[in-house]
């Protein structure tokens, strides 16, 4: 699973004139791995276990960098003629300390949401139902779909990675200051 | 009598994914381009990450990339925006080179009584792929230097911000993951530049 694609060795070719286009060197994978996530401790981690409506675990991604995350992917998607595809269902944990729904603002071009509890916990909805973020303890859970539908039926599924087989249908609340953006990392 | 015109080919040309009213601001409900129109959540492409403003038409966008980030190159596949819950072509197109290099896609978009003009844009670096399995060209993977989005994006912002353009960040937090053609995922990091442009061309 992990690892499948950073066996593909990757060319590149940099164009004459580029210019400003930077290095050539393989561009390293940025799989992370299932034990990996088991074994992280930064921030409690959330997943949906090894298959969630219909489509199984195929990758665990980590970040750290400008964006600050782990995240799995389910199903698979076919990219074609040099443009990237979007994954069924994609649910990605971030520090609330780093993502958080005090960040959306209401100012001239920020992207509307609708503000809802999930499982007892802060949400919010973007995208009309493809996009649901929830905050709980220190983490910040971003489920990406393709329909509201598929998103809910994987929040309903949330559980913490790990050893322990079901979360309770409430998750925790968040840790105080989380939603206002008052913790720090 | 060239309003009336805007309209009816605002209205011809659309492929309507949701009543929803044209409505006299920029929407940014949809953050996301997709492979073709009616817009989807699964042939979403690449993550809208630069908003051009002020007076941020398209033409002007091309323009003054061109002009100041020195991406002379209209070669790339054609994508789609969302404005509105219609889904329309891009507009233009410019990249550094015809192999690895920076590239943006444009969508002009409905104007805004606090921003201006408005076009949003998909930028990102990418690389020609052509081992094992020649693919055409990928979005640099999440990595320690960003992803291939964020590089882009920040490439462009650095470019412009140098030849006297001001910018200004937002979160959007689309950074649904994209599997590439080599095989790995990239992502936005969730932070959209907005780009004040010039009336005058170059």
């Amino acid at each position: 699973m992990a690892g499948a694609g950073s066996a593909l060795a990757v060319l590149t070719l940099v164009g004459a004139g580029a210019g400003s286009a930077r290095d050539a060197e393989p561009v390293p994978a940025s799989r992370f791995t299932l034990d990996d996530a088991r074994a992280f401790e930064e921030y409690p981690l959330y997943f949906a276990g090894d298959r969630v409506d219909g489509h199984e675990l195929v990758a665990v991604l980590r970040r750290s960098d400008s964006a600050e995350f782990v995240s799995f992917v389910y199903g698979d998607c076919t990219p074609a003629d040099g443009m990237g595809c979007a994954p069924p269902i994609e649910i990605q944990v971030w520090p609330a300390c780093r993502r958080h729904l005090a960040l959306y603002g209401s100012a001239p071009g920020d992207p509307g949401l609708e503000r809802t509890t999930v499982r007892g916990v802060p949400a919010a909805v973007l995208d009309g139902g493809a996009q649901l973020e929830l905050q709980t303890g220190r983490s910040t859970i971003a489920v990406f779909g393709d329909s509201r539908g598929r998103v809910a039926r994987v929040a309903r599924a949330l559980r913490p990675v790990g050893d322990v087989p079901f979360a309770p249908q409430e998750l925790p609340p968040p840790e105080q200051g989380a939603p206002e953006s008052a913790l720090t990392c | 009598m060239p309003r009336i015109l805007l309209t009816l080919s605002f209205a011809a040309s659309a492929v309507v994914v949701g009543a929803v009213p044209a409505l006299a601001h920029f929407d940014s409900s949809d953050r996301y381009t997709h492979r073709s129109c009616p817009a989807s959540g699964t042939n979403r492409i690449d993550p809208v990450n630069v908003v051009f403003t002020t007076w941020g038409t398209w033409g002007r966008a091309a323009s003054q990339v061109e002009a100041h980030a020195g991406w002379t190159s209209s070669s790339g596949s054609l994508q789609s925006f969302v404005d509105h819950g219609a889904c329309f072509g891009m507009h233009a197109q410019r990249a550094s080179a015809i192999g690895s290099r920076f590239h943006v896609r444009v969508r002009g978009q409905h104007q805004d009584p606090a921003l201006g003009w408005v076009a949003v844009a998909g930028a990102h670096h990418e690389d020609l792929v052509l081992f094992p399995i020649p693919c055409g060209h990928a979005v640099d993977s999440n990595g320690p230097g960003g992803s291939g989005f964020d590089q882009g994006r920040d490439e462009l912002e650095q470019q412009l911000v140098a030849a006297g353009h001001v910018s200004s960040r937002m979160w959007w937090g689309n950074t649904q993951s994209f599997k590439q053609c080599d095989g790995d995922y990239a992502g936005s990091d969730g932070w959209t530049v907005f780009i004040s442009l010039h009336q005058v061309n170059h």
